[in-house]
Formats: structure tokens, C-alpha cells, sequence
């Protein structure tokens, strides 16, 4: 229902969002995830009239948002927007609440109970005479959701929500937007720098980098298949190695890094320029003399580090390459590895994810 | 010592006593000031939002001017009004020097310059976020702009008491547009307490001046005072 | 923007209407009474303070049925609003100007009501031993002694072109001095105030010096200063005082009417009385002495002092 078709915007010299092309469904969830300064916040305030684009089209429910003066303002209030600052008018929470509804002209018996319910629902019964501006960050920013929704909106627009607020919070925020995307069937779009949010909230994510959808996917799609090296390196694949693929066959290739060959499962064909991707939760660390994934990649080399990493620890060996793995310390000590050690790397052909490397 | 300690005795008296002549001064004070105040609100009010909120070239020059403007002194804003309405003047038809209407004319240009440029401060201190929630929320212009001072209400009434209290503590102005005189009917006298004082203290009517002073003071901070309460409601 | 622009338009025209709106209740015609004038006079500062005008125009008010605004400035400022027309009727006392402005064609009907004479006032211990000379002698010794370096003679000047300074000025003249070279910046012992009468006097107080006043603001703050009357005699020191029409030839939305009623008011026998006895109950001594009684002693014709301006 909302159509991003080559949207692009700059400000002065600097180019924010440059060919922005994605699909977002009716009633779905939709995270747009990115580093700082990617152009979330733009794209959504885009969206929401809050600004206009460069360039391309904005299309919701088949019209061009941008295109009429005398729409934009129907259009504006078929959406609702929370930002990430949680932003309170100097007056009761009550108020703050009513604002759109008086917008509209609704009538104050209606308003009244429409406020009420609205602060039922995101746990706030009883607030309606506190001063907003009292309010602690977690309260202020259920209030923006409360104002934002109380008018019903077809497509609520969430710009970085719990960025400043604490754990339990995001929370209480997070359930909310499953809640009301499961219960009122509203499509919401929600930008965020915690990929992980993205994940336990969306139905789809969009990865925004250098001003453009780089991958829009499922969450599972673009935690373990990126579609690129950069998005790679921003879902948190820590190892990410170039190498030429050799050959060719079947579906599965090797790739040549540095001399040392790699089994993988992908299309591409011989003489492609590649990057590999593997997880650390997917390279096993075995013991020179035995172990190991069957038909599988076992690469020998020598441990350079183990550093320690919340339970776990990070095990880097250099195999000609280098190398770094997730194991609990439990499995460290069983293995007996320190610094210097000789071991072996190990793992299957299909947690190489390969990408070409002219991309990204 | 002794001549400021009389003085003062005797200007509590006029106060106390009501004495005609220093009440008409301190209401046709107010008035005028007042007038002046409102009409220059209704100006800069508007202006201000105009200019805060609209794009075009030269803003920043613009604002840079209002706030150069605030030091105008008030006997250069006299001169130019006395010689716009000066019979030879080209709004001399009018025959608006030496009337009270003149000294509101001349205390609304006065004043003008400092609300328009403390409106335009109050109002671009508003949160950028809320600009965007109000937008949001789907307010017409309208109802974005009445919102918007809603939220600086406070800076804006500010701006109010600055305004009026400058108007009513000027004194070049007044005297040049004003005439400071002291006719038999209220509505044709232009004397006001600042006018009044700079006239009793060259007369050596210390004890007059010093009430009237005490009044002038009474009634600045007493504004002020006013608003300040209102604030931290 | 461009409604928002319109708006602010709108509101700066609605502005103005109300303004122009307050202009009309401000016009002669006050509520109470309908048919009622407005006299405007532009007078010096020295006269003005007297109070003496704000008597006559009480009773002027009442047998004329009008409204007497007075406005009150250096003798400079007050020729000022006569030759631009802002008021109707001049009143002054510097035979010098006046003539000019006669001449010039903005006022026309002079006629002089009142004369008094200005005093040369000292410490009493008179340093420069003025008491009893003439004023054009008195001015020579202050001078002499001055630039001679005696600290304790000290002259304090108007310095602001108003009609005492102009006299001032006349007697510097009498006594032989070019009074912008041998006077003005010439030693410590000149000094020059560039306020009204009263501060003049105050500063004089001050210092103990010596000062040439009317004797109006004299009187008036007698009891608060040290300073006592050394000179009060002499031709030169004599201050005619006139009341001038502006002339409607040159002005004519003047309100010649009144003017004229107001100046024929000034030389009438009952106001010459007044004017006579003005001052004598609070100060022990007259302020004024009526025109119409010495028109010769005081160089004016007849005709001045009481023709009735047609």
C-alpha cells in the first residue's frame, strides 16, 4: 500500500536518499534498519508530507502523495507519526491526546472517551490531568503513541521510537506495536539502529545504506543471506573474506582465497571476484587430529586471540586468513586452547554465504 | 539626605490622598502605553510568525535588522514621527502632533521592533519536534500557527511585558510628539509620568517627582510582576 | 507563506484604521462639549514655569468656551512649532528673534502683555564685587577675575540658545566682548549648563558661582538655594514678553479666531491687572509688571500694548 519508487532528496550539497525503491504491504510491519545518518528519519518524514522528495514518487493506496497541494492534508491525517524525540505540547496528557482529534473537529464527548481508551491501551489509565511535560521518557513517548493513534490512522510512521529509552520501556513500546499492528491491522513503518528490534518486531526489513534499499527482506533473509558485503558487516557477520571463485557446478563452487580453497554453496560461476560470509556461530574449532564437519571446509591454523565476550569467547585463528568464532567457555577449556595453539576450523559449505564482491 | 527623606514623605501623601492631578498623569500613562502595547502586539505578533515561519531570501538579514532595531533610542523614533506629522509635514493634515494619539503612534513604532524580534526568538524556540508532531497530527495552517503560540505562550507574554514596559518608560519620544501638555480636559493632555517627572524635577517640585516616580516604578514592575505570576501557573 | 503574509497585512491595515479611527475622537470636538475650540500656544520654558499662564487660561477657558494646550520648550524650539505651523499662538521674549520672524512672515499681531527683568545672582560673598554695578561692568569684573585665575569666580551659562541666553549674550556684547572668542571655551570660569533655568540655577548653587536668571524661576526655588540678587538694575537687563499670532496666511487651518481672542485677552484691562498682582501672595513680590502701564520705559509703541487685533 505504500510505494517507494526511486525516491531521492538532498540537502544542500549533501545527497541523503538517492533511488529509494521498496514495497510496503498493507497491514504489515515494516523496520527500515541502517546506520546513523543513513536517511531514516528522512525517508519517513517523507512519507508522512513532513517534507518533499528530490526526486521519484511516493505512492499510497495508488496516489502520488506529493503530487496535489489540496490532498496533502487528507493524506497527512490517514497517518500518524511517533518520532524519536519524545516530544510533549506544555499542557495536560489529556490535552496532549486531543490534539488531533480537535484537529479534526470531533466533538469533546467523543473525544473524551476515545482519549480514555487510548490510555488504556498503552497503560496509562488515569493519566489524563498530569502535566505532559512531567512525564518520564517511557511515559512521554506511550503518550506520542496514544495521540498518534487515537485518530486512527491507516499507516502509523515510528522514526527511531525507543531510541532514548530504557530497556523496560522499549519493551512495553515494543508490545504495543504488535499489538496494534495484530489487533487494529495497522501498517506500520519503523526505522531503527537495532537490527535486533527489527528483527523481533518486523515482518519484513529494509536495510538502508548510502541512501538506498541495499537488501528488503524478511528477517531471516538478511540476517543469513545478505545481499551484500556492507550488509553483511551491519547484521553482524563478522567474518567476511575475498577470494575468486574456481569453479563451478552443480550449485556449489570453490572459491579460491589466498591459495587456500573453500567449498560454498552458490550460483555464481568461475572467475567471479567474491566475498565470503560466515557467521562465527557457524565455525566449529576442533582439535587437529579429529572432529570436524564431515565433508565440510577444515581449515588448520593457529589461534591468535581468545577474547572474552559476555558467556563467550571469541576465538581468532589465523588459517592463511583470518578467522573468528563464537564458543562458550566451556567449550575453550574442554578444547584446551590458548593463544598459539594449533587447531583446526570447521565448517559446511552452506553457512559460506557468498556475494559478489563488486556489490555494495 | 533630609531633602529626599521630605520628599518622600510628601510624595506618599499625593499618593495616599489621591491627589488629582498625579492620577490623571498615571492613568493617561497607562492608557496610552497600553493602547500602544496592543496595537503593537497585534503587529508584531503576526509579523513575527510570518517571518519565523516563511522561506525567502534575506531572512537572516532581516532578523539580523529587527535586532539591530531594538536599540533604537526613542528620541530619533520622536524626531522622525514629529516631523511625519508636523503641519509641514506630509501627514500634517492629520493634525495628530502634541495628541495623546501621537504619543501611541509613536510608542507602537517604538516598541515594534523588540516584540517582533522577541516573538521571532519565542517562536524558533519551539521545539522542532513539535513543529513536526503538529504537522503530523494534520493542523491546517491555522490551526498549526494558534497551536505554535500556544506553546511559546509564555515567551510571547514576555514579549508583552517588555513591550509595554519600554513604552511607558520612554520619554524622548513623548515629549517631542507629545507636546507634555497639561490641558483642562483629560482626552487633550499629553502629560505622562515620565514627561510629568522631567518637567516637575527642572521645576524643583522634588516631592511631586518623587511620587510620581514611585508610581511609574509601582507600575512597571507591577506588570512585570503579573506576568511572572501568570508564568508559573 | 503567502497567507500567513496577508494576514500580517491585514492585521497592519486594521492597525492603522483603528488608529486613524482614534484620530477622530482626538479632533476639537470632545464629548462633552461640542462645539468647543482649541487654542494651541507655544511658549519658553521661563514663562511657563511661573504658572502664570495656566491661571490666565483657566479664566480664558471659561469665558471663551475653549481648550488652551500649551507647549513649553527652549525659546528656540518654541519659534520652531511657530514657523512650522503646529500651533497658533507664539509667546516669547526675544525681541531680536521675534522681529525676525515678523519679518519673515510667520506671525503677524504682536502685542505685548508683560515685562519683568532678569537678575545677575552670586554668593553672598561676591567675590568678584559685582554688587550694585551695572550689568555690563558686572560681567567685565567676572570675566577679569576669572581669567585672572581667582578659583572661586565661576559664571554658569544657559548654553542653549534660549531667550536668557540670548540676553546673556546681548550683555557680553554690551560690555565690549565678542562673546565666541572672548567668552565661549575661554577659561574654567565660564561654564555652560545646556539645561532649563532651574537646573542652571542649581548648578550655580552648586558652585557658588555666579548666573544670569529670569527672576520668575528666581523666586521660585529662592528657599533652596544660597544664592542672593547682586545686580538687578539696568536696561539691558529689562525681558519684554509678547504674544504673537502665526500668521494664517502662511498656516491656514490656523485657528486665527481664537488666536486672536486669546491675544486680545492678554492686553485686556482685567488680565493687565492680573498679570500686575501675579506672584505677590506667594513670593512677597510681583513676578510681573503690566505692559500697558510703561509701554514707554520699555521701547515698544503704543499700539502694541493696546490695539485690539482685528
Amino acid at each position: 500500500m505504500i510505494e517507494l519508487i526511486d525516491v531521492s532528496k538532498r540537502f544542500g550539497d549533501t545527497v541523503v536518499l538517492a533511488g529509494v525503491t521498496a514495497r510496503v504491504e498493507r497491514g504489515e510491519i515494516f523496520a527500515v534498519i541502517g546506520p546513523s545518518g543513513a536517511g531514516k528519519s528522512t525517508l519517513l518524514r517523507l512519507i508522512n508530507l513532513l517534507d518533499r522528495p528530490g526526486g521519484g514518487k511516493i505512492r499510497v493506496n495508488g496516489v502520488d502523495i506529493h503530487a496535489e497541494k489540496e490532498q496533502r492534508l487528507r493524506i497527512r491525517r490517514m497517518m500518524g507519526m511517533v518520532f524519536q524525540k519524545p516530544a510533549a505540547f506544555n499542557s495536560t496528557v489529556y490535552e496532549n491526546i486531543a490534539v488531533g482529534l480537535r484537529f479534526r473537529g470531533t466533538g469533546e464527548g467523543v473525544i473524551r472517551k476515545k482519549v480514555r481508551d487510548a490510555l488504556d491501551v498503552v497503560g496509562l489509565a488515569g493519566y489524563e490531568e498530569r502535566r505532559a511535560r512531567t512525564l518520564s521518557g517511557g511515559e512521554m513517548q506511550r503518550v506520542a503513541l496514544a495521540r498518534a493513534m487515537v485518530i486512527e490512522p491507516e499507516v502509523l510512521l515510528m522514526d527511531e521510537p525507543t531510541a532514548n529509552l530504557d530497556p523496560v520501556s522499549v519493551g512495553m513500546i515494543e508490545e504495543l506495536v504488535l499489538r496494534i499492528n495484530r489487533d487494529l491491522g495497522t501498517t506500520i513503518m519503523i526505522s531503527t539502529h537495532d537490527m535486533y528490534q527489527g528483527q523481533r518486531l518486523a515482518h519484513r526489513i529494509g536495510v538502508l545504506m548510502d541512501g538506498a534499499f541495499a537488501q528488503v527482506g524478511t528477517p531471516r533473509e538478511v540476517f543469513t543471506v545478505p545481499a551484500s558485503r556492507e550488509v553483511a558487516r551491519f547484521v553482524g557477520i563478522e567474518n567476511i573474506i575475498e577470494g575468486v571463485v574456481v569453479a563451478a557446478g552443480n550449485g556449489k563452487s570453490a572459491i579460491d582465497v589466498g591459495g587456500i580453497p573453500i567449498q560454498a554453496v552458490s550460483p555464481l560461476s568461475r572467475g567471479e571476484d567474491v566475498c565470503l560470509c560466515i557467521r562465527s556461530e557457524d565455525l566449529r574449532i576442533v582439535q587437529p587430529d579429529g572432529g570436524g564437519v564431515p565433508s565440510g571446509n577444515s581449515l588448520p591454523g593457529t589461534v591468535t586471540s581468545i577474547a572474552p565476550r559476555g558467556p563467550f569467547s571469541r576465538v581468532t585463528v589465523d588459517c592463511g586468513f583470518v578467522l573468528s568464532s563464537i564458543l562458550s567457555w566451556k567449550a575453550v577449556d574442554s578444547l584446551g586452547i590458548r593463544e598459539g595453539s594449533r587447531v583446526v576450523v570447521s565448517f559446511a559449505p552452506e553457512s559460506v554465504h557468498v556475494v559478489r564482491a563488486a556489490q555494495g | 539626605m533630609y531633602e529626599i527623606i521630605e520628599g518622600f514623605l510628601e510624595a506618599v501623601e499625593l499618593i495616599i490622598t489621591l491627589d488629582p492631578d498625579v492620577m490623571a498623569i498615571s492613568a493617561r500613562s497607562i492608557i496610552i502605553s497600553f493602547t500602544a502595547t496592543i496595537f503593537a502586539t497585534m503587529i508584531a505578533v503576526p509579523l513575527g510568525a510570518a517571518i519565523n515561519f516563511g522561506t525567502f531570501r534575506g531572512k537572516k538579514s532581516l532578523i539580523n535588522l529587527i535586532q539591530t532595531l531594538y536599540a533604537l533610542p526613542t528620541v530619533i523614533v520622536g524626531l522622525l514621527i514629529f516631523l511625519l506629522i508636523s503641519r509641514v509635514g506630509p501627514f500634517g493634515f492629520m493634525r495628530l502632533l502634541f495628541t495623546p494619539t501621537a504619543m501611541i503612534i509613536a510608542q507602537t513604532v517604538l516598541v515594534l521592533p523588540i516584540m517582533t524580534g522577541l516573538t521571532i526568538s519565542a517562536l524558533s524556540g519551539v521545539d522542532p519536534v513539535i513543529r513536526d508532531t503538529l504537522h503530523s497530527l494534520g493542523a491546517t495552517r491555522l490551526q498549526f500557527l494558534i497551536n505554535i503560540m500556544k506553546e511559546a505562550r509564555f515567551a510571547i507574554l514576555a514579549t508583552v511585558a517588555v513591550g509595554f514596559g519600554r513604552a511607558i518608560s520612554e520619554v524622548g519620544a513623548a515629549i517631542l510628539v507629545g507636546g507634555n501638555i497639561m490641558a483642562s480636559s483629560f482626552m487633550s493632555s499629553t502629560r505622562v509620568l515620565t514627561t510629568a517627572i522631567s518637567l516637575e524635577t527642572s521645576m524643583g517640585n522634588i516631592p511631586k517627582s518623587i511620587a510620581l516616580g514611585i508610581i511609574l516604578l509601582v507600575i512597571a514592575l507591577g506588570v512585570n510582576l503579573i506576568i511572572a505570576t501568570i508564568q508559573h501557573r | 507563506m503567502r497567507r500567513r503574509t496577508l494576514f500580517a497585512v491585514a492585521t497592519v491595515m486594521v492597525a492603522l484604521l483603528l488608529i486613524c479611527g482614534c484620530t477622530g475622537t482626538t479632533q476639537p470636538d470632545t464629548p462633552v462639549d461640542t462645539e468647543k475650540q482649541q487654542l494651541r500656544i507655544a511658549t519658553t520654558t521661563s514663562l511657563y514655569d511661573t504658572k502664570l499662564l495656566d491661571r490666565l487660561s483657566a479664566i480664558f477657558e471659561e469665558e471663551h468656551n475653549a481648550e488652551v494646550l500649551i507647549v513649553s520648550a527652549g525659546t528656540g524650539k518654541a519659534i520652531e512649532y511657530g514657523q512650522r505651523g503646529d500651533v497658533d499662538v507664539l509667546m516669547v521674549h526675544d525681541r531680536a528673534r521675534e522681529d525676525v520672524f515678523l519679518a519673515d512672515g510667520y506671525g503677524t499681531n504682536r502685542r505685548v502683555f508683560a515685562y519683568n527683568y532678569f537678575i545677575i545672582v552670586g554668593p553672598e560673598s561676591d567675590p568678584a564685587a559685582i554688587k550694585g554695578l551695572q550689568p555690563e561692568e558686572a560681567f567685565t569684573a567676572i570675566r577679569e577675575k576669572g581669567m585672572a585665575g581667582d578659583a572661586d569666580v565661576i559664571f554658569v551659562s544657559r548654553g542653549d540658545a534660549s531667550g536668557t541666553h540670548s540676553k546673556e549674550k546681548a550683555i557680553w556684547k554690551g560690555a565690549g566682548f565678542n562673546y565666541s572668542t572672548d567668552v565661549q571655551g575661554s577659561g574654567d570660569w565660564y561654564q555652560e549648563a545646556g539645561t532649563g533655568m532651574g537646573a542652571t540655577l542649581s548648578m550655580t548653587n552648586e558652585k557658588q558661582a555666579y548666573a544670569l536668571s529670569d527672576i520668575g524661576t528666581y523666586l521660585a526655588y529662592k528657599g533652596d538655594l544660597d544664592l542672593v540678587t547682586l545686580v538687578d538694575e539696568g536696561d539691558i537687563l529689562l525681558n519684554v514678553y509678547c504674544a504673537m499670532q502665526i500668521n494664517p496666511e502662511k498656516y491656514p487651518d490656523i485657528n486665527s479666531t481664537i488666536a486672536k481672542d486669546w491675544i486680545n485677552f492678554m492686553i485686556s484691562d482685567d488680565v493687565q491687572k492680573e498679570i500686575a498682582s501675579f506672584g505677590v501672595d506667594q513670593y512677597g513680590q510681583p513676578l510681573f509688571y503690566a505692559a500697558q502701564d510703561d509701554w514707554e520705559k520699555i521701547g515698544v509703541s503704543l499700539a502694541e500694548v493696546t490695539d485690539p487685533v482685528l
